[in-house]
């Protein structure tokens, strides 16, 4: 390699690092809207080819991971179809591993997860549906397990959604029965692996088992986010207590983002989705 | 040196293209190689300081417009570690492939951390999660795949590598 070791300590490399720092905090300190329009003009115009390229990547990705469980059904069903007393049950096993897309009874889109380097990829995603889809901000991001998040800003072609991972993310709560409310946010991280939510403001009256599982409630009126009756995790334990008011509950989410390479976007109005999602599963 | 010149670009060119096709396949991109960073530091170590700051500040940009959670974090994390990758070659830097290694992910923790302190958007007990597992795991991929660039490419980007 060459270098030229008298060179390095110039004034002018200095003066351009110095640049560099200043432009970098500047753009830090940007407004928000300010900072969405200079990301929205890089990925669509400079980084555009490459999105697409990673685009592509993903539905051959997926193309050949369907191929696969394909492969892998058709000759569980050969194998299965000896037995026709079981025939039918696996059928219907088969019809729900469809997938949540189906049972949405509101408007919706299916989109790749574009997985990004930075460490902070993990509280923002970026989508592969956008404007042209039909996706807004304020569009609630699910996958078959419950909710993933939310989208934030959107292009003609990206969006970006922010996470249940971030600190910024808030979704008004219920158990199953409607008896008990409350406001999940994130929580942190409990392992490298396992990222957990609160419930908080149950009335310290109200007693949630362990167990419980928490959906989005659906209030904010006409302007709410969140369809009623998403999963959003399961509670595990009890966190804080304000003695006499309120308790804090941990929950283990229903969907982790590490783990999710599609996601969909409820391009809709918001409704009630109560049913239309299995079991919470394990959100680790 | 044109061609010196050109040969080099290709090789940046195709990282960056191959972060894009790639990433899908890496699995989960905790742990997945940062093959962008790997071409800003291979431009950085060639490359007056002063351009590797602005290389690490355009990459940067571009990498916040991605991920646009802390945007400016990107740019700032990737100018400071591409202008100290270049200072660092001139001073420091051996040619030999272990030394590249630990130069890559040292860089590629650097990055993680100053990203972090600058977006502040995470809690201490996952910034720790992040800084202690799940970056330096990046980091290490993120090495061997500048490793092996480099055996790859060593003859087009000039490098004269021992084991």
């Amino acid at each position: 390699m060459t270098f030229a070791p008298d060179s390095f300590s110039s004034r002018r490399d200095t003066l351009a690092f110095l640049i560099c720092l200043l432009l970098s905090l500047v753009v830090r300190v940007l407004p928000a809207p300010a900072q969405t329009a200079l990301a929205t003009a890089f990925s669509h115009s400079i980084l555009a080819p490459f999105l697409y390229l990673q685009e592509q990547a993903e539905v051959v990705k997926s193309s050949r991971d369907h191929y696969v469980a394909t492969i892998g059904v058709n000759d569980s069903i050969a194998l299965r179809a000896l037995d026709a007393a079981g025939l039918e049950e696996e059928n219907a096993q088969l019809r729900a591993e469809l997938g949540l897309s189906r049972r949405l009874p509101v408007s919706h889109v299916s989109a790749e997860v574009l997985q990004q380097a930075l460490p902070t990829a993990g509280l923002m995603a970026r989508l592969s549906v956008g404007r042209a889809q039909g996706v807004h901000p304020g569009a609630p991001v699910v996958a078959p397990a419950g909710l993933v998040g939310v989208v934030q800003s959107v292009g003609e072609r990206f969006s970006d959604a922010i996470l249940w991972t971030h600190p910024d993310f808030r979704v008004s709560a219920m158990t199953a029965d409607g008896g008990v409310f409350g406001i999940v946010a994130p929580r942190g991280s409990a392992s490298p692996n396992t990222a957990l939510l609160e419930l908080r403001g149950v009335p310290y009256q109200q007693q949630l088992p362990i167990g419980t599982t928490v959906y989005t409630s659906g209030l904010g009126g006409a302007d709410g986010v969140y369809p009623r009756g998403i999963p959003i995790g399961t509670v595990i334990a009890v966190g804080e207590e304000q003695e006499g008011w309120s308790r804090t509950y941990i929950v283990r989410p229903a969907v982790h983002p590490a783990s999710i390479s599609h996601v969909i976007v409820i391009t809709g109005e918001v409704g009630d989705l109560s049913g239309v999602f299995g079991t919470v599963g394990d959100g680790r | 040196m044109i061609q010196i010149r050109y040969r080099m670009l290709a090789v940046l060119l195709l990282l960056v293209a191959l972060q894009f096709v790639l990433r899908p396949f890496l699995g989960d991109s905790r742990t997945a190689p940062d093959l962008l960073l790997v071409a800003l530091l291979l431009y950085a170590i060639q490359a007056r300081p002063g351009h590797a700051a602005i290389a690490g500040f355009v990459v940067g940009l571009l990498a916040d417009s991605l991920t646009p959670v802390a945007f400016g974090a990107g740019a700032f994390a990737h100018t400071v570690v591409a202008y100290l990758a270049a200072w660092g070659k001139a001073v420091f830097f051996a040619e030999s492939l272990p030394v590249s290694a630990a130069f890559v992910f040292a860089g590629s923790w650097l990055r993680d951390l100053l990203v972090l302190v600058a977006g502040r958007h995470m809690g201490e007990r996952s910034l720790l999660w992040q800084l202690t597992v799940w970056s330096p795991l990046k980091a290490l991929t993120t090495a061997l795949a500048a490793v092996v660039v480099l055996v790859l490419f060593r003859r087009w980007l000039r490098v004269r590598v021992r084991a």
